[in-house]
């Protein structure tokens, strides 16, 4: 993480052109070991989100490194226990947390293509022990 | 009724070829079509079929994101059998299929499969440990920390439904099947096993609004503590998403590591695992973060102390 805490995190993730269309990516952008950022790329505009489940609001989307979308790529998927994700709105349509929505972050595409992320100081990554099942 | 445990638990998917490479790398081997359909074994011939979400042969889907299909029981005999489709021929309909499953839905939709168990009787070595005041149980030069181990599971062990009532499932399960209740978290559900099996659960309830009804996770039985890890740190490795553990239960005393699947369900490694018989009086417990686990311990990459 940022030395100075007082000052939004920036960061670059990728490139708009290192995704393909309809592609999700995830992101580690506070070293801490595992993604806990995510793009999805729909034509030229990116949608991102926290890589947490709504469902128990501490656990990760993927079953491995960058699968987030159903086979068809039109939703968001997470493998924990099915929950379906709208791409542009991160609302739950199917699922354990139906109705709840993703948390998106604050991104930005610079005029090279550069897909910036922007968050504050305490939105640190979320990590808390899971509790049932 | 001799109900043995849970044989086979049939999904449908989203993607057959993505739920082929977990399971296959979960460690169990595929024995049905090419295309990835079919049956995936443990060593004792338990496990899961995998088919595409629109398969045909598939009982219809529940109106929620779950994927699970069928969940098949073992039972020890056909006389079981014929037990079971008189008593759930009560009140429901039930058929036979022609190698003799009986089939039904149990009182809030699971389809159910009954047939004479497939499992094969396994002759293994168990986790062998040497624990000072006590005879060492491995051999003079014999090591422990074998990373050349296969750690496959061993058997299916149980499979947890997130359910809208469970009461009325508890009730079906002990009234209509024979199971029996080993320990309960109040707000949470009963753990059930069935009359011939000894384990503490072979199924759990977890109460949960109506929209999430559907499986929660299935575990397999791993030869013992060491094995588990050693699989599960094989599934991070290849970067699967561990989702919980390793740890170990408090009800039960089963090790854990939980990993999220593309069947949309929580794939758990479990090992050592309490067995009881009829003199056990069950636990109650209230279901919280704190009754869940007696430790948890998180993956951390390779690391060592040094000077």
């Amino acid at each position: 993480m940022s030395a100075d805490k007082t000052k939004p995190l920036t960061k670059v993730l990728c490139c708009l052109s290192d995704l393909e269309d309809g592609e999700a990516r995830g992101f580690d952008p506070f070293k801490i070991g595992r993604d806990t950022v995510f793009v999805v790329r729909r034509s030229d505009k990116v949608y991102a989100y926290r890589d947490v489940c709504p469902h128990y609001g501490s656990t990760p989307l993927p079953w491995k490194k960058n699968a987030y979308l159903t086979r068809d790529a039109q939703h968001i998927f997470c493998s924990a226990h099915g929950a379906t994700f709208d791409i542009e709105t991160g609302t739950c349509t199917l699922g354990p947390c139906l109705g709840q929505s993703l948390t998106s972050v604050q991104i930005a595409i610079s005029q090279a293509g550069e897909i910036r992320l922007f968050l504050e100081p305490e939105e640190g990554p979320i990590r808390t022990p899971v509790a049932t099942g | 009724m001799k109900i043995v445990g849970p044989d086979e638990l049939v999904f449908g998917v989203d993607s057959v070829e993505a739920c082929a490479a977990f399971i296959t790398d979960f460690g169990l081997k595929h024995v049905g079509e090419k295309d990835g359909s079919g049956l995936y074994e443990a060593l004792d011939g338990t496990g899961l079929s995998i088919y595409p979400k629109d398969d045909p042969s598939l009982p219809p889907p529940l109106p929620t994101s779950n994927m699970l299909r069928k969940t098949i029981y073992g039972v020890e005999d056909q006389q079981t059998l014929d037990q079971i489709k008189d008593e759930l021929s009560k009140d429901r309909q039930v058929q036979v299929r022609p190698d003799g499953t009986v089939e039904a839905v149990d009182d809030l939709g699971f389809a159910l499969g009954f047939r004479i168990t497939r499992r094969r009787k396994l002759t293994l070595l168990p986790e062998r440990i040497n624990s000072p005041g006590a005879a060492p149980q491995r051999g003079f030069n014999e090591i422990g920390a074998n990373e050349d181990a296969a750690a496959l599971p061993r058997t299916l062990s149980h499979v947890v439904y997130f359910v809208p009532d469970a009461a009325k499932m508890e009730a079906f399960y002990i009234q209509r099947l024979g199971f029996a209740v080993m320990d309960r978290f109040t707000g949470g559900g009963p753990f059930l096993r069935p009359a011939s099996n000894t384990d503490h659960h072979t199924l759990f309830l977890i109460q949960t609004p109506e929209y999430m009804k559907g499986i929660e996770h299935f575990a397999f039985h791993m030869q013992g503590p060491t094995e588990l890890m050693l699989a599960g740190s094989r599934m991070v490795k290849k970067g699967y998403q561990s989702f919980w553990g390793p740890g170990r239960h408090k009800f039960g005393s089963n090790w854990f590591w939980y990993f999220n699947s593309p069947m949309g369900t929580h794939a758990e490694f479990d090992a050592d695992m309490d067995v009881f018989n009829d003199k056990w009086e069950p636990r109650v417990l209230p279901m919280r973060t704190e009754h869940s686990q007696i430790f948890l311990l998180e993956h951390r990459e390779k690391w060592a102390p040094g000077g």
